[in-house]
């Protein structure tokens, strides 16, 4: 597990998975009389009062604030595709297709357009068992990480889900990885393995970790250390500062108790 | 030899490893109660990994295992690897196995990746349910690598709960709530 320095890893929040899941596309119902909207991701309208349309997400949120329409909940929130999508998921082992933000776009059309879904107190509590059988689903898969492969595959997983172990199942790949790498080769001659190491095989996940190198600071002699590192001395020199520090400056330490 | 100024490469390598000296060393003091300042061939002392590597690659000492990997913690681990406290045994307990197996005794690659795999069976995996949350007192036996995993799990969990709360969107910063006083 060497090399967790891992508080800088490649995180998204909630927040900001529900903020890219805003981009989907929802049928809403205007009852207005608007010109067509250019934005950069495309432009949308014109709007006739009573005529559906296809927005963005977020752009229907917006619209429905000011009571400019009605949104139209999708197909696949309907209650009996949703009692069918529960049954799939108790009964079997693999999740179920499901639109890949549900999570997100559920919970802002509960929020904001609460009349507009017939029976939302039905749908509502649907969603939220459905979400509850995946997410056992997906820590009964996380028990499984001990298989020594470097890439495991979960079909119809959902952002939010994949949010919420990204961190902790990173880290813990890494660390297996880790551990088979030192068992199968264990390397001796430490002198030689001065060029910085092949990234090439190492897990994809790994090298979006960013490593923040931290060096020593506090203590003057360590520096000299850090800039012959640096200079790319030998490491003998590096060697003999420490053996310096240990055996010249004399320390009162305490042998650790055992 | 990946990260030199990781700050926990640093700690790992700070734990002792006994040692045996092949030859006779002048001019230093290693124990505070020996008198002279010089170390005679095949005595035993305590070094830390870092020095007793260098030293090793100098041919003149060689490494025993140390005692977070005795035998009593082999036979605590095959036992029960849930519930061993590893934290008290050593606190960089996986880092500390992987580099001092080449130098000693190469089993302790096995021990160590066989420890992880059962404790991440047991223990880790469930860091995400709230129930577990209340069983904190697992947190004291965890290593310091193990709560890094556990912690990570905890948080990407406490921040979905508090996302689904809901929650304004806009939050008044903090300082705007004080009022100001009447400068004196």
């Amino acid at each position: 597990m060497a090399g967790q320095s891992g508080s800088q890893l490649s995180l998204f929040t909630p927040d900001e998975v529900e903020f890219v899941a805003e981009d989907e596309l929802v049928e809403i119902v205007p009852n207005l009389r608007m010109d067509s909207l250019n934005f950069i991701c495309g432009d949308y309208g014109p709007f006739y009062p009573q005529i559906a349309i296809q927005v963005p997400l977020w752009l229907a949120l917006a619209l429905k604030k000011r009571g400019k329409c009605t949104i139209r909940p999708p197909q696949w929130m309907s209650i009996e595709n949703l009692t069918q999508v529960l049954e799939g998921e108790r009964e079997s082992h693999a999740f179920q297709t499901l639109p890949f933000h549900y999570v997100e776009i559920s919970r802002l059309l509960f929020d904001r357009a609460r009349d507009d879904i017939p029976d939302v107190y039905m749908v509502r509590s649907l969603v939220e068992d459905i979400r509850d059988v995946r997410f056992h689903k997906v820590e009964t898969n996380l028990e499984n990480f001990t298989n020594s492969s470097l890439v495991l595959q979960w079909k119809n997983m959902a952002a939010m889900e994949v949010n919420i172990i990204r961190a902790f199942s990173g880290r813990a790949l890494q660390a297996f990885y880790r551990h088979e790498n030192e068992q199968a080769v264990p390397d001796l001659d430490r002198t030689q393995d001065r060029q910085p190491q092949n990234l090439n095989d190492r897990p994809r996940v790994c090298r979006s970790f960013c490593c923040i190198p931290i060096f020593p600071l506090h203590h003057w002699i360590d520096k000299i250390v850090f800039i012959s590192c640096l200079l790319d001395y030998c490491p003998t020199i590096v060697f003999l500062w420490r053996a310096y520090c240990l055996f010249v400056v004399p320390l009162q330490r305490n042998l650790r108790p055992r | 030899m990946g990260d030199y100024y990781d700050i926990d490469d640093i700690l790992a390598e700070e734990d002792f490893v006994p040692v045996q000296f092949h030859k006779a060393v002048n001019g230093v003091k290693i124990d505070e109660s020996s008198e002279r300042g010089f170390v005679e061939q095949d005595s035993k002392a305590e070094l830390p990994f870092w020095l007793a590597r260098g030293l090793h690659l100098q041919q003149a000492i060689s490494i025993k295992v140390p005692a977070c990997f005795n035998r009593n913690t082999r036979l605590e681990i095959e036992a029960d690897a849930g519930s061993v406290d590893l934290r008290s045994r050593c606190s960089y307990f996986y880092e500390f196995g992987c580099k001092v197996a080449p130098y000693c005794d190469k089993s302790i690659g096995l021990l160590v990746s066989y420890a992880f795999k059962a404790r991440y069976k047991e223990v880790l995996y469930k860091s995400h349910t709230k129930a577990f949350a209340a069983a904190s007192k697992i947190m004291t036996f965890l290593t310091k690598e193990e709560t890094n995993l556990y912690e990570a799990a905890q948080s990407s969990m406490a921040a979905f709960r508090k996302w689904r709360m809901g929650g304004p969107r806009l939050q008044r910063a903090s300082i705007l709530g004080r009022k100001r006083k009447p400068a004196e």
